[in-house]
């Protein structure tokens, strides 16, 4: 349920840098969300598509790049990538423990729309 | 037309957090906040812990539940000062919640001030609210599977209490399942198995909590 959180912080950041480049109606926004935060896009998109109408977004598509989790292992030293959405361990040797290294991103990239 | 903005959505959440962290830092103000699934027994812990500790100690403290007064009635009852919070259904205490009730509190006559967040062990882990450290309890009715289905939580916290140990006779729970789970995740956590209702294991709880404290 803190899509919906998430989704109110995008429309304020969106009509904030909308206004501040003159832009009357956003069509398109684009985030990254990393895999470790937590936050399911389909959950998001609806919260957005809710939360939009009386704001210049009111029109707008919301894209969304996905990051997976990436680690260092604290066993074998070594980076990893994983397609999972949890990690509990190092891919490559099993290890318990790592640091996170990729997938923490969530951020508004850009906007699209027109004066 | 395209504009760049490149800002972290939950900017806003760590800003207020840090202004929060601020001010309660520089009146001295230690802050904890505490988590857990609904029913592991962070309040019959606070409460304890205010009895046994109130009298070295000024505690202050902040509600947080989607409704009803219960909690806070509890610990108003040991002359705490206490703030709730009612999220109307929302899953998680954020920053700005916290910073309109220290509005409310009297700062100045509080060392410790506990946050006590909506029994929930997913979204609360991702919301600074400006605390010091993080503190969650797992109760053994919950299962010993826990620390791996709900890792983010066991990652961020500082102090893990396993609370309810006296009831684990009767279940085919393992607190060394939970034990060793958890600090794989967290390899730093502190891990304390009590019962908040004998009272069993609370010193090891006391002893961090009190080493937390500013001078």
């Amino acid at each position: 349920m803190h899509e919906l959180s998430i989704a109110l912080s995008v429309l304020d950041i969106v009509t904030t840098a909308a206004a501040g480049a003159g832009l009357s109606r956003v069509d398109t926004v684009r985030l990254r969300i990393g895999r470790a935060t937590g936050v399911l896009p389909d959950a998001l998109r609806f919260a957005f598509d809710c939360s939009k109408p009386g704001t210049p977004a009111a029109a707008a598509a919301l894209e969304i790049e996905e990051v997976p989790i990436g680690g260092r292992c604290n066993a074998c030293d070594r980076d990893f990538t994983s397609p999972e959405p949890y990690v509990l361990a190092c891919p490559l040797c099993g290890g318990g423990t790592f640091r996170i290294t990729t997938g923490d991103e969530l951020a508004v990239l850009d906007l699209e729309g027109e004066p | 037309m395209k504009v760049k903005v490149v800002t972290n959505i939950l900017k806003a959440n760590a800003r207020i957090a840090e202004e929060n962290r601020r001010n309660l830092r520089e009146r001295g103000i230690t802050t904890i906040n505490l988590m857990s699934s609904p029913g592991a027994g962070k309040t019959t812990l606070l409460a304890r812990t205010i009895r046994d500790l109130g009298a070295r100690v000024r505690f202050g403290v902040v509600e947080g539940d989607i409704q009803g007064t219960h909690d806070a009635e509890v610990i108003a009852a040991l002359g705490v000062p206490v703030i709730q919070i009612n999220t109307a259904g929302g899953c998680h205490l954020d920053a700005n919640m916290v910073q309109s009730a220290l509005t409310e509190l009297p700062l100045e006559a509080i060392d410790l001030l506990v946050i006590e967040n909506v029994g929930n062990l997913v979204c609360p882990a991702e919301f600074d609210l400006g605390e010091d450290a993080k503190a969650m309890l797992l109760s053994v009715t919950e299962g010993d599977d826990k620390p791996l289905k709900y890792p983010r939580m066991f990652r961020e916290c500082e102090a893990l209490l396993v609370n309810k140990i006296d009831l684990a006779p009767h279940l085919d729970v393992s607190l060394e399942k939970i034990r060793r789970d958890a600090l794989a995740l967290n390899p730093a956590l502190q891990v304390f198995e009590v019962s908040a209702r004998s009272g069993q294991g609370l010193e090891g709880w006391y002893a961090w909590l009190e080493g937390k404290l500013r001078a």
